[in-house]
Order: structure tokens, then sequence, then C-alpha cells
């Protein structure tokens, strides 16, 4: 037929690559994103290898070495009960990596299930599930994972509820918004004339077009649950002692830095790294697909 | 206008009460109860048992939650068959004291208590004293022939005594556990409720909440206030520089500033800034002592680094917003138009682009409360200061109920109303806000 030689064929496969190219080429167009993602992946590097870099393990105590600066043996000095600094900034960066994530993923479920309905039915489900998101969103974030966490008290998967219940009404809001937009589109109308039930809608039609601005603003919250670990951390309602933790860290040595000030320098500098990176990376991405839209 | 103010204020009472609920299911249902945590891990059943009753939280969560919002006085008034009434006792000029009294047919106020057995009345007297006289008449019987009665007893609380039948009340006290015979067998803990204004006793300090509160919210506000004075001008005039440079190198440095210092935990900032100005330099102190918790302006020097931290993230915040407000107005079509009818470059900036965009960020700070409230437990924590962001972390910390819930519930009222008053003002500036 006349049309098959005009029409390039492109098969799933290569529609993917096409569009994992595009994607990448989106992040190596800006420059503030390349650099926060090289910030993000050194630390990823460290986690990842935290065993192979490090000679001591982060709960390790020499005794004879208290609140030591920089030598050849502790190349960033040994905190108040004798413990490489190095080695805690190490695995504390694997603490903060995995829970951050993680807690965003829990925000991005907890948000999908409240938005998703709001945004596609309206009403009285969508006035029910905006109330609720309004109360949560009117506490101050650090207040509110400060009564969650004095009440169930710290451990990981706490912290974990705690900062997924802080994230989800925004995700719950942006997803609510974008599908108010989406449903109204013809293949929206199309899954419903075909009978397909309002669940199989809002999965299969719905949430795989919110993926865009979805995953800037879940990069973005990666960056912040990253900030708000450390701070929990500092204010001691992070992960109970001894797990390596940079807000803990700073927390534990901030009495001691008079004499010391080689472990609150070290946690201080590797988180604000991080969350610069992280914030840096996502931030870039944004500006990036906005010029691209 | 008034209707849009009205179903404004609709919606945040609403959204009080949800967040009402919210605290009080959080704070008090959740695993590891309330008298666990007062009580620590060495109470004995019994012990643990008796605190329960006394605090009333053997009686049902709905209930709990109705005393707590609108008091338990009018429950207790019912049961004992007289009118209650809390009086504020002044003991030299900062230490108060609040007792709950009953008031007797002839206008006295009048408590009860057991001796020997006995049901004592004991009547206030003008002086502060008391005098008991034995009050044996007053037991009523039910119908099982049971001798009960309904008092207000010497710890502001409504009891039940039952004749003969007195369980065994302990009470924790500095020195420890002491133990009552004879105690009543249930108790109401008298309270007026937060909306009346009674926050509860903290179980920390064995003061008013409402008291604590109320001063630490002053040194909380100074610090506020310095840093909101010092961080507004810079962060619009580091805002305006950088949008009018916009891609410039100024505009880079600016602009990397800003993402540093906004996106930085602030406990990071305040431990940086230590390092520098009180380890290194060693020129300001990197921790806030006071004498009192009243005298934070006597020594201004510890003022500087905690207003420092404080006024640095959030400068960040407004120099982003401002400088994406500036380039959005230099690209309009009126500053063209005043650029191509011959201004001069200051005229332009000073006209019309620094008057339309200021108005953005000057809106948006005032939703911005809820995080510098967040800051401000951070940045007090980091140094030791006596405002209610330290307050309410350590209360957390010390699982002190009472003064998480009224200070968080406080929190969320002053965050919630100032963002009405903005939402307010901002749709008298921008009238098609109101309608949406």
């Amino acid at each position: 037929m006349a049309v098959d030689s005009t029409m390039i064929r492109i098969t799933p496969a290569q529609l993917r690559w096409r569009r994992f190219k595009e994607s990448v080429g989106l992040i190596f167009a800006s420059p503030t994103a390349v650099l926060g993602l090289v910030i993000v992946l050194i630390w990823v590097f460290i986690a990842a290898f935290a065993p192979y870099l490090t000679h001591y393990t982060p709960y390790e105590q020499d005794y004879k070495n208290i609140n030591k600066g920089p030598s050849a043996q502790h190349i960033l000095g040994t905190d108040h009960l004798g413990r490489d600094v190095w080695a805690r900034v190490a695995f504390g960066a694997r603490t903060i990596l995995l829970l951050a994530p993680i807690s965003v993923g829990v925000a991005f479920l907890l948000g999908m299930v409240l938005g998703l309905p709001a945004g596609y039915f309206g009403g009285w489900v969508d006035e029910l599930v905006m109330r609720i998101l309004d109360s949560i969103m009117a506490f101050p974030t650090i207040l509110l994972y400060m009564i969650i966490i004095s009440a169930v008290g710290a451990s990981p998967v706490n912290v974990v509820i705690a900062i997924a219940i802080g994230g989800a009404p925004g995700i719950a809001r942006l997803i609510r918004a974008l599908t108010l937009d989406i449903r109204t589109r013809e293949y929206v109308a199309a899954a419903r004339l075909r009978g397909d039930r309002p669940v199989q809608i809002m999965f299969r039609e719905i949430l795989p077009n919110c993926r865009g601005p979805l995953i800037v603003d879940l990069l973005l919250r990666i960056g912040y649950a990253a900030f708000y670990i450390g701070t929990l951390g500092f204010l001691g309602l992070g992960l109970p002692p001894p797990t390596p933790d940079w807000g803990g860290m700073v927390q534990e040595g901030h009495k001691f830095m008079t004499t010391n000030v080689w472990p609150v320098l070290s946690a201080t500098v590797a988180i604000v790294t991080l969350v610069v990176g992280l914030n840096l990376f996502a931030d870039g991405l944004r500006e990036e697909t906005m010029r691209y839209q | 206008m008034a209707r849009y103010i009205i179903r404004r204020l609709f919606t945040m009472v609403i959204t009080m009460l949800v967040v009402s609920i919210i605290i009080f299911a959080v704070v008090e249902i959740a695993p590891g109860n309330v008298a666990r945590n007062i009580l620590g891990a060495y109470a004995t059943p019994e012990q643990e048992k008796s605190m329960e009753n006394q605090l009333g939280l053997d009686r049902p969560v709905a209930i709990r939650y109705i005393s707590w919002l609108f008091g338990s006085d009018w429950q207790a008034e019912r049961k004992i068959g007289r009118p209650l009434k809390e009086i504020v006792i002044q003991q030299g000029t900062v230490e108060r004291f609040r007792q709950w009294w009953a008031v007797d047919e002839d206008g006295s106020l009048v408590r009860w208590g057991i001796q020997d057995g006995q049901l004592y009345k004991y009547t206030r007297q003008p002086d502060g004293s008391t005098v008991g006289v034995p009050d044996e008449g007053a037991w009523k019987t039910d119908e099982n022939g049971v001798q009960y009665f309904w008092g207000v007893d010497n710890a502001n609380r409504a009891v039940l005594w039952v004749k003969g039948q007195g369980s065994v009340e302990y009470r924790y006290e500095y020195s420890g556990w002491r133990k009552f015979e004879n105690a009543p067998v249930d108790y109401i803990p008298l309270t007026k409720g937060l909306l009346r204004g009674d926050a509860g006793i903290s179980l920390r300090y064995r003061a008013p909440v409402s008291e604590l509160i109320a001063s630490r919210l002053k040194n909380s506000g100074i610090l506020a206030a310095l840093a909101f004075l010092v961080s507004m001008p810079m962060g619009l005039l580091l805002g305006l520089l950088a949008g009018l440079n916009e891609g410039k190198p100024a505009d880079r440095i600016i602009s990397l500033f800003g993402l540093v210092t906004a996106a930085s935990p602030d406990f990071a900032t305040g431990i940086f800034l230590i390092m520098i100005f009180s380890l290194w330099l060693k020129i300001l102190p990197g921790a806030t002592v006071f004498a009192s918790s009243t005298a934070i302006l006597d020594n201004p020097k510890m003022l500087i680094l905690p207003v420092l931290t404080a006024s640095l993230v959030e400068m960040g915040y407004i120099l982003r917003i401002t400088r994406a407000s500036v380039v959005e107005v230099v690209q309009s079509n009126y500053v063209r138009t005043a650029i191509l009818k011959g201004l001069t470059r200051t005229q332009v900036v000073l006209r019309h682009v620094l008057r339309n965009s200021l108005l953005a960020p000057i809106t948006v700070i005032m939703l911005h409360v809820n995080w510098l409230i967040g800051g401000l437990v951070v940045v007090e924590s980091v140094f030791g200061y006596p405002g209610l962001g330290n307050f309410i972390l350590n209360a957390a910390l010390y699982k002190d109920v009472y003064a998480i819930e009224a200070a968080s519930m406080f929190l969320i009222l002053l965050a919630v109303g100032t963002q009405l008053i903005a939402d307010i003002i901002y749709s008298f500036l921008n009238p098609r806000v109101r309608y949406a």
C-alpha cells in the first residue's frame, strides 16, 4: 500500500529506546542537572561500595582513640566513642539513600490512592479527600514528623511512615490536578465506552499519562525526604543509635564540637552535598522539561 | 467578598477540627499509651492502672476527645449536682496554680475528702485556708443500697467515693510513688478544655501548658521577627539583582547561593555558622545561655547566630521567588514599552519592575509561615534557644502529651490563620480569586 512505503514502522522496543534517549538528552541539556547527578552518583557509589572503601565497620569502637582528628588510620578522625568517622559517613550514605527513595515510594502509593479517585470521581469523594489533605498540609512538616515519631517511637520503619504521610498530600494534589485534566481526553472517553471499569481507567489510562510531571516531582521529593531524614536525626527523632545516620552524627557530635569538629563537619558536609545535589538534579530537570514543553 | 471570607472561615474551622482529631488520635491512641509514656517501663500494673484511672485515660476515646477540646467540668457538674468553679491562685509574681472547687448552696467554695473512712467537707476561707467538717449526710444511696458520693477532691478532679469500698490510689510525686488507701473508685480530671483556654497541665513542668507556651512564644516571636527583618530586604534585593541580570555570572552566583541556602537543612546552616564564627573566628557564642527565659534581649550577641541561621534559610527561599518574579516581569510587554519609550534603566527598574515583581514574593511569604515554624524548631534546637520550637521538641522527646497537643494546635492555628489573612489580602488585590 502507498501508505506503507511512506510510514516508518517503529517497533515498541525502538520506541522505548527513543524515549529513553530523549530523557537522557533532557538531563544532559542542563548543566545544573548534570552537576547534581554527578554529586548524587558519587554518594550512590560510596553507599554501594561502602565496605570496600572503609577499613572499619561503623560500629567498631577504638577506646584508645576517642575524638581524634584525621590521621593515617582514620582519614576523617574518630568520634566520641572512637568510631571511624569516614566509615560512619560512608555507611550513613546507605541509610539515607535507602530510606529517602523508599519513603517517597510509600508517599507516592498513598498519594496515588487518594489523588486518583479524588480527581476521577470528583463530587463528595473529592471534597472528603481534599479536606483530609488540607488538614495534613496545615501541619508544619517538622511538627507533623515530631508528633508521629514521638507517638510511635524512632525506628527506620517509623521514619519512613512519618515522611510518607508528610509527603503524600502534595503528591495526591498533583495527581488529582493531572487527573482532572486527563480525564477529559478522548482516550479516557474511549476506554469508558468500551466498558472499562473506573479502576482500570485510572491505572491504565490516567496514571501512565501523569508520568512526566510526576517523575520530576518525585525526584524533588527525594531531596526533601533526605532533608527531613537528616533533620529528624539531628532532632534526636531519627534512627536509634548506633545506626550510622548523618543527622544523628551531627546530634551526637554537637556536644563535642569544641574539642573535635570532624564528626559534625563530615556529616554536615555529607548531608548538604547530597541534598543540594538532589535538588540541583531535580531542579535542572524541571526547568529543562518546562522549556521542552 | 463577605461570602468569600465566610466560606474560607468555614473551611478553616473544618480543617482545624480534622487537625485536632489527627493530633489527638496520633498522640493518645497510638501504641505505647499515655500512662506508659509518663511512668516509664518500671511501673507495676497496679500503679499503671491507678494512674490511668486518675488521668481519666480509661474513659472512652470519644469522651476524652470531647473533654480535651470542650472541657470536662460540665460533665462533672451533672454528676456532682453543684456548679464548679476554677480559681487562679497567684503565688509571688510568676507561679500560678489553678484550683477547682464546687460552689455550695450558700456560695462558698467547697471540696471533699475522706478521713478515717468518713466523708469531710472542706470550705475555703477568704485567706485561702480550709476548714473541714464531717459531711456524712451527703452520701447518696443507689438501688443496691451502696452508698456513694461524687465530689471534688484536692487534686482538681471530680471523684466518686463508694463507702467501705475504697480502692488503692498510687500517686506519682517528686519523691516517687505514694500509696493512698480509701481512695476514690472513679475520677474525672477537671479541665475547661482547649477551646476555653485550658490546655492542661504539663506532665514535665507540672505547670499550666498555656502559660509555658506564652512565655516561650514571645522568645520565638523575637527570633522570627529579627530573622524576617534581616532576610526580607536581603532576599528581595539579591533576587532583584539576579533577576535583572538573568543568565549573567552575577545571576548564576546568586542563584546558586540561593539554591544552596534554601536546600541545605537548617541545622547544617547553623552548624556551619557556629564553626565559622564561634570555633574558628571566636567572635560569637555558639549557643544561647540566658539567665532566665525572659531575659533574652539582655545579651544581644547571643542572638546573632540564631537570627543569622533562620534568616539565611528564609532568604534563599525569598531570593528564588523574587528572581522568578522579576524575570517574568522583565519579559512583559509593559516593561518593553517602557524601555522603548526611552526611560532610563533606573526608571524602568524602579517604576515598573520593582513594583510589579514584589507583589508575588510578599504574598508567597505570608503563605510560608508553616515552613518558618518548622525552621524555628530546628534553629532553636541547634542553639538551645528558649523558644516555642525547642519547647515542643522537648515535649515530643519527653512525651509530654498535653504540651505537644496544645502547642501543636496553637502553631497550626497560627499557620492556618495567617494563611487565611494572606488569602483575603490577596483576593482584595486580585478579584479573579474571589470567584474561583
